[in-house]
């Protein structure tokens, strides 16, 4: 196997007391989408910052594209792309300026240059939008122009910090879609978000809680791992009351109401959809119908940040 | 590509960006451009350090013909300006208000005494609220009344002792001469101490420094972005200038023009670096932009020489002055414009210029860290 695209080995960075980044080692192969997650402050920033070379590590080392950003942070710059969660770009400049101008920054010129800002203009869908003033622009197409800005020089990592903040559902979809084409290629790319619902795009995924890296699998294995309970979805009448009946009997984990009816985590084992109607019906609910539900990398997340902090291991 | 290829790459695609920047914000354009022509245009007209018609009150105790012939010496030229013929209160009053500066009072006897060979003496109330009039006002009169006092001794001979004045480089004494070269330092300096500190400061808040630092960028390439275009900016505010001085005000170039330019160049990059020493520093717009202002607005005003002549300062000031590059420019333009000197006089000059330069801008670079927090 090929050297891993991004490799970090007890990485920690420290501000003054708080740990913000504590003690993470993970690698991800050329190609993978490895998503980044966790709550405001929980570290995911301040990694990507570490890896990009813009900040320096406390402690710990990381190689990014074959490079240390300690002793070269210079050549691991030159390799990778970077789009940082504050919208950076000019905006008072035409789109095609902020493409000319960090096309030049990555040091390319010329008609090669000149060709693969059309490319990146056609990849992007921003032909339209060439020459209108960057800050005239919503929030969905300044996104493609940041994220064609920094796939200019054909990095090898691409490093996008919260890229899909701020921008409508539709163009999301888009977004994800140019993600996972240029990972076919073999672009590695380091996503950090907090749409839970875009991990799944990921190829795996990295839970950050309080600075620690506490999970890391693929979204399907952590899933089976941390909500290894059946999740039903009910529908029918008169379930409140019945639902009540339903709490702390052995084997009910949760009953939470979920739009007209009700979301039941349940311990395999001890329930299945025809015993939890059956209760249900016999509680005094009616037209009851259970299905089978699939946990979401939000159950995952909800049960991960509710463990005690020494139980939590990746 | 080879290194210095793309190095030229990077500094030329700031350079450009900067350029564009410049286009699209009529502001700068104003600040680089139009406000130093204005700024001259009012100072040159309007900034005048002589005096005329300054208003005066008489006090004619004496009225006779010897006190109308001292009035009639002093208020004859274009000097002064009789505002009125009063008593004592009334001048007071009216020197109090502003409608007069200064009040003449010729006592009574004033003909007899000087028939009977006793010193004729007149009284002189000034205000003194400012030094600069108050002087003016004293000298003026000083001379008025020295010519009448020989004309009443009736000397048709001249006196045994004669002083003959060539005043060289400016003999009109037109404050425009000495005003504009001053002047264009001192707008030169807080241009382009603003600018440049506006520029930088501005990449931090947008987060686009961020962003140059996750690229390959150095930060000797961005220094050199940054600084190129508004260098060349600088320079045409800095032929503006000339050029207005020279149509507008008739201050004359005699000294090598080349030479002027290549003075202007060393101070801009000074100034250039200067400012964006405070931006680095400072990394938001509104701090940047006071502490622009203060460290070049003051000093270039206040200790360059343009108004105060740096031999009067206190010694600590004159010690301050000397690491204020204005102070060198000032002494530079007006050798170059007034006196047509050349660089066997001014290298000190063009030295402390350089000097200056050079260490703000490795400074500026040395502190300028391509890492965050």
């Amino acid at each position: 196997m090929s050297e891993p695209s991004i490799e970090a080995v007890h990485l920690s960075r420290r501000f003054g007391s708080f740990l913000a980044v504590d003690d993470v080692s993970f690698s991800v192969a050329r190609g993978e989408i490895f998503g980044y997650l966790g709550a405001n402050g929980a570290g995911k920033s301040t990694t990507i910052r570490m890896l990009c070379g813009l900040l320096a590590p406390t402690a710990g080392q990381a190689r990014v594209a074959g490079f240390d950003v300690k002793t070269a942070p210079e050549s691991v710059k030159a390799s990778i792309g970077y789009m940082s969660q504050k919208f950076s770009l000019y905006l008072d400049l035409p789109v095609r300026a902020n493409i000319e101008f960090f096309g030049g920054a990555y040091g390319l010129s010329g008609p090669d240059f000149a060709a693969r800002a059309d490319e990146v203009l056609r990849l992007c869908d921003l032909e339209h939008e060439r020459d209108a003033i960057t800050g005239s622009l919503p929030g969905g197409i300044r996104q493609r122009l940041a994220l064609g800005c920094a796939i200019l020089h054909r990095p090898a990592v691409l490093f996008l910090d919260e890229p899909t903040a701020g921008v409508d559902p539709v163009a999301r979809r888009h977004f994800w879609r140019f993600i996972r084409a240029l990972a076919r290629e073999g672009t590695t790319i380091f996503v950090t978000t907090h749409y839970l619902d875009e991990a799944e795009y990921c190829g795996r995924i990295g839970l950050m809680v309080d600075g620690r890296l506490v999970a890391l699998d693929t979204p399907g294995a952590l899933k089976k791992r941390y909500v290894p309970d059946r999740v039903l979805a009910v529908r029918g009448r008169n379930l409140a009351e019945a639902a009540a009946s339903l709490r702390g009997r052995p084997g009910i984990i949760a009953v939470e109401p979920f739009g007209a009816g009700l979301h039941l985590q349940v311990a395999a084992a001890e329930w299945n959809a025809d015993s939890v109607a059956h209760a249900l019906t016999s509680a005094g609910a009616q037209a009851v119908e259970v299905e089978a539900g699939d946990p979401t990398l939000e159950d995952v997340f909800l049960a991960v940040v509710a463990q005690p902090r020494e139980a939590r291991a990746p | 590509m080879n290194r210095p290829e793309r190095f030229l790459v990077r500094v030329g695609a700031m350079a450009s960006k900067e350029v564009m920047h410049i286009r699209r914000d009529p502001r700068t354009l104003y600040m680089a451009l139009a406000m130093p022509v204005v700024m001259l245009l009012i100072f040159g007209f309007g900034v005048s350090f002589d005096m005329d018609h300054i208003p005066l009150v008489v006090l004619d105790g004496d009225r006779s013909d010897a006190s109308r012939s001292l009035i009639r010496a002093v208020s004859a030229g274009h000097e002064f300006q009789i505002a009125a013929d009063s008593d004592e209160a009334t001048a007071l009053r009216m020197i109090r208000r502003g409608q007069a500066l200064a009040a003449l009072a010729i006592p009574t006897n004033y003909e007899r005494d000087l028939a009977a060979g006793r010193d004729g003496e007149v009284q002189l109330i000034v205000d003194g609220a400012d030094g600069v009039v108050a002087n003016q006002i004293l000298s003026k009169i000083d001379g008025l009344v020295r010519a009448e006092s020989l004309r009443r001794i009736d000397v048709a001979a001249e006196p045994p002792l004669q002083v003959k004045v060539f005043t060289l480089f400016n003999p009109e004494a037109r404050s425009a001469l000495f005003m504009v070269p001053g002047l264009a330092v001192y707008l030169l300096a807080v241009a382009a101490v603003l600018l440049t500190a506006l520029t930088v400061s501005g990449e931090w808040e947008r987060g686009s420094m961020e962003q140059l630092f996750a690229s390959p960028v150095g930060r000797l390439e961005i220094v050199l972005g940054k600084l190129l275009p508004y260098l060349g900016l600088g320079m045409l505010q800095l032929l503006l200038v000339v050029a207005v001085g020279a149509v507008i005000f008739d201050v004359p170039i005699r000294g090598s023009t080349p030479l002027l330019f290549f003075v202007g160049f060393l101070f801009l990059v000074g100034m250039l670096g200067q400012g964006l020493f405070i931006s680095v520093i400072a990394r938001s717009q509104l701090v940047a932009t006071q502490a622009g202002a203060l460290s070049s607005l003051l000093p270039s005003l206040l200790l360059s020489g343009m108004l105060v002549p740096i031999e009067n300062m206190p010694r600590i000031l004159q010690a301050l002055s000397s690491v204020i590059p204005a102070r060198y420019f000032v002494h530079a333009m007006r050798g170059i414009m007034l006196k047509g000197t050349g660089l066997t006089i001014l290298w000190t000059d063009l030295v402390a210029l350089t000097i200056f330069a050079l260490a703000i801008l490795i400074l500026a670079t040395a502190r300028f860290r391509r890492r965050l927090a």
